[in-house]
């Protein structure tokens, strides 16, 4: 026999989403438990790029990270903990004409909707930015208050907030089964047991199995995007650096080190908890990096890493409530660019758990948006 | 006849692959290549011989002897690895090995990429750090790097003052001694507990006499020398803003200072466990020596069953033992790829297996007496550095320890400690005991650091090139006085870590 844990919600996963949520629901003054299957922060959250981007978003994202995007500026105070927030704007390089023309359309589109937050920069304005790009670069986009954040340190810092206001975090607690009994959530883990009136399913590469529990079929896939990272060089870029149409992503830290990404997967091994690298897609990242900024050569490489993602097939993530359950939400899926949206997610959870609705628009993250409705 | 590859075209795939040639690698490479095992071994080093036995056939000495007989016998080894039909691919770093047998390595600023169905680990020891007060400054370095300098380049330090405990930092001061170099002090940290613990284990060390005596014959070398020994030191610090400028300790509760501008410290090595661990083998705790191990059966086998560990870098062995385990690993991966029945195999290692079980009991007594202590192992000073890349401190681990870093991984990621360019070589043994300490739990239950690809640093020029596609190969061979150069470059990074 063993007591049963109880709490208004449950959250599973202890990533970013699920932090910030636990943040968000008890600050409402919603009693919470985290059940992180791990560490809390041990996969994706704790080891990504850390870009805070705004730029070139997905139109269905703009609204959610235009908010999430305010919240960063702010969150080190709200939160009273280092986050390692840096703004530093992001700028995607265009390398030849058709960069530019890319760039031209989506600004119209842009301008059409009322957002004015990216902005092109010619030769000379783009070059002023960064002294070190390539000659053959012909102008860019950039989004002034982007930047980046130390994604374990901005992690823990929601995990320790929650706490203060009262949210526990249990770690090393797999789900094993979940059951709705009336108007109760009772879900089971190896040797616990616990029960909720509200499930959050922020379980990343493991949603879709979550997902099922509860009750909602999903298209999700999982991967494993690759980093790696320099030892210390002299400082030659202040804003975070990406490209319009090649897979190049990179940041440079105030104690040197560059952080160079892109969206190159390697191999997921998910029932291991492991990854394995794919060395010749790295070395096509560092040629793009080179190729942009030549003084990257000598960089020297001191790790390589990649972290369990999800992933849906139109790359747009799961937000809102269950299809088929009651009191069931999901927040997964982010495709490699969740990180930045975790401040405003834990937010649309506590409003979908407190009152019923968002005031942003769910349709287009809706988890049964792959149902075919006639065959 | 040896096939020694620098630049030339070598197959990119073979029975068994080893990484490193010191008496281990060189060994297995011996035992498996006459078995009709395609072998290739690769190498840091522009020539074979590991650490131990570093240009034992190219001395830069004139007269090598006075590095003693042990060192000698090296020779014999590396003359019979020439002769092998084992390839010899030198002078590279190899960064990666994966779990599905894949080797990528840098071989004149090009990586390349070999495949092999078994794996043996030869890697050897590393100094074991020596977190003190003052061990990070310039003029500190240990005195494996002295001896380095020494086998390679012939470069000594006048007027260094030698700090520690264990079997090498005698035969180091020993060989200076020998060569007419001024030592300004001996400081041995052994403490005296350690002569009555270890008396327990002395019918074992009697059962190697002769290394015993051999030991017990530096000691008197160096004391007859006319050289200052200080016994039973602790406390031990590095004095000095910027630099060195001396040493402070205690005997028996007396304090005292020696100023000098180079100060090597030694206590003792342990397993080189970069590339065990970046492979995910299975590791423990050894309270013994105090260290990890990669987990493995009689054969050397690890958790990963195509990979065996040899050598040092399985435990610390001795070389001797590690020329015995060498063949052992090699018959077991023969036994695994169809080259040998397994009776034969086990006729074969029976003798080797009997010699490393009595050189064991040696080992228990050498292990006992030459423990390092708490202190200089699990530093207590707030200010002392921990991890010399990030310069994180034992108050910034106690920090990150309070706001959750309960696990090196987590601590890492908290501090950056054991994020630098040495991946934690420097700090990884340091952390897990002392969080053992703060958790008051095994140190087994703290775990170490998970290590990440590249094990040596590649630039981004060099990453930028590879394709496993189809291999780069420049059809020119490296010719001896490159071969000179590219040594100095390698000592000069054994001296910077």
């Amino acid at each position: 026999m063993t007591a049963i844990h109880k709490s208004d919600a449950l959250v599973i996963g202890g990533g970013i989403q699920g932090s910030s949520t636990a943040y968000h629901l008890a600050q409402r003054g919603i009693s919470v438990i985290v059940l992180e299957k791990d560490t809390v922060s041990r996969h994706a959250s704790g080891v990504n790029a850390g870009g805070v981007r705004l730029l070139g978003r997905n139109i269905a994202e703009v609204e959610l990270s235009k908010a999430a995007m305010k919240m960063w500026h702010q969150l080190d105070d709200e939160l009273d903990a280092d986050t390692g927030f840096r703004a530093r704007s992001l700028i995607n390089v265009a390398a030849d004409e058709a960069d530019l023309n890319a760039l031209r359309s989506r600004e119209q589109q842009m301008h059409g909707l009322g957002y004015f937050h990216e902005v092109m920069l010619d030769k000379q304005e783009l070059r002023e930015r960064l002294p070190h790009v390539a000659d053959h670069c012909v102008g860019g986009v950039v989004s002034e208050q982007d930047g980046y954040a130390i994604p374990f340190h901005s992690t823990q810092a929601f995990r320790v907030a929650a706490e203060r206001k009262g949210a526990m975090f249990c770690e090393g607690e797999q789900v094993q089964q979940i059951r709705k009994v009336g108007n109760s959530w009772l879900v089971s883990t190896v040797t616990q047991q616990y029960q909720a009136e509200h499930l959050v399913n922020c379980a990343g590469a493991w949603a879709d199995l979550i997902s099922v529990m509860i009750g909602d079929n999903v298209p999700m896939s999982y991967s494993a995007p690759m980093l790696m990272i320099t030892a210390r060089m002299p400082h030659f870029s202040t804003p975070v650096v990406g490209a319009v149409s090649r897979p190049l992503s990179f940041k440079q830290f105030e104690n040197g080190t560059v952080l160079i990404g892109g969206g190159a997967k390697g191999f997921a091994d998910r029932a291991n908890n492991t990854t394995r690298l794919d060395y010749s897609l790295l070395a096509s990242g560092a040629h793009n990096a080179i190729e942009f900024f030549p003084i990257m050569k000598t960089a020297c490489i001191n790790r390589m890493w990649s972290g369990l993602e999800a992933y849906m097939p139109d790359n747009l993530p799961v937000i809102g409530k269950s299809t088929r359950s009651n009191n069931a939400y999901h927040a997964f899926a982010f495709s490699a660019h969740g990180f930045q949206l975790g401040p405003v997610i834990g937010q649309v959870m506590a409003d979908l758990i407190c009152e019923g609705h968002s005031r942003f628009d769910l349709d287009p993250f809706k988890i049964n948006r792959y149902e075919r409705k006639v065959l | 006849m040896a096939n020694t590859l620098t630049a030339l075209s070598f197959n990119n795939s073979y029975d068994i692959a080893i990484i490193g040639a010191g008496p281990a690698g060189m060994s297995a490479a011996i035992t498996a290549s006459a078995a009709g095992a395609r072998v290739v071994v690769l190498d840091d080093k522009p020539r074979s011989g590991g650490q131990i036995y570093r240009n034992v056939d190219a001395s830069p000495l004139v007269k090598p002897a006075v590095l003693g007989d042990d060192y000698l016998k090296g020779s014999q080894i590396t003359a019979a690895f020439k002769r092998s039909e084992a390839e010899h691919i030198r002078g590279v770093n190899v960064w990666h090995v994966g779990d599905n047998g894949e080797v990528l390595f840098s071989l004149e600023g090009e990586t390349q990429r070999l495949t092999a169905r078994q794996v043996i680990v030869a890697t050897g020891a590393m100094e074991r750090p020596f977190p003190i007060p003052g061990w990070h400054l310039p003029g500190v370095m240990s005195a494996g790097s002295a001896q380095v300098m020494l086998k390679s380049d012939g470069i000594v330090r006048d007027g260094a003052v030698f700090a520690g405990t264990g079997p090498l930092l005698y035969l180091i001061v020993a060989q200076y001694l020998r060569l007419g170099v001024k030592v300004k002090a001996l400081v041995d940290t052994t403490p005296k507990k350690n002569y009555v613990r270890s008396m327990s284990e002395v019918t074992g060390a009697l059962s190697a006499p002769a290394m015993l005596i051999k030991g017990l014959g530096l000691m008197n070398e160096i004391r007859k020398s006319g050289t200052k020994v200080y016994r039973f030191a602790d406390s031990l610090k590095v004095m000095g803003d910027d630099a060195a400028a001396g040493v402070s300790f205690c005997v028996s509760g007396t304090s005292h200072e020696i100023v000098c501008d180079h100060v090597f410290l030694h206590q003792g090595v342990i397993p080189n466990l970069n590339m065990t661990r970046a492979l995910g083998l299975q590791h423990h705790w050894c309270v013994q020596q105090l260290c990890w191990k990669p987990t493995t059966n009689n054969w050397g086998q690890s958790s990963q069953g195509f990979v065996s560990v040899a050598g040092d870098s399985s435990g610390i062995v001795g070389a001797e033992s590690a020329a015995a385990m060498g063949r052992v690993c090699a018959l077991g991966q023969l036994v695994n790829i169809g080259l040998m029945s397994e009776p034969q195999a086990v006729t074969e290692a029976a003798n080797d297996q009997k010699f490393m079980a009595r050189q064991q009991h040696f080992r228990r007594f050498i292990d006992c007496l030459y423990q390092p202590i708490d202190q200089h192992r699990k530093p207590v000073d707030d200010n002392t550095i921990v991890c010399r890349c990030e310069e994180r401190t034992v108050k910034d681990l106690k920090q990150g320890f309070a706001q959750g870093g309960r696990e090196p991984n987590q601590l890492k990621s908290q501090t950056r400690c054991g994020m630098g360019p040495c991946q934690g070589r420097m700090c990884g043994h340091t952390v897990s005991e002392l969080l053992a300490d703060w958790r008051n739990e095994p140190v087994d239950d703290v775990g170490y650091y998970r290590l990440r690809t590249p094990m040596r640093l590649v630039t981004l020029q060099e990453l930028s090139r590879f394709t496993d596609v189809k291999p780069t190969v420049t059809p020119t061979a490296v010719n001896s006085e490159e071969l000179d150069s590219c040594e100095k470059g390698s000592s000069l990074q054994e001296k910077a870590q």
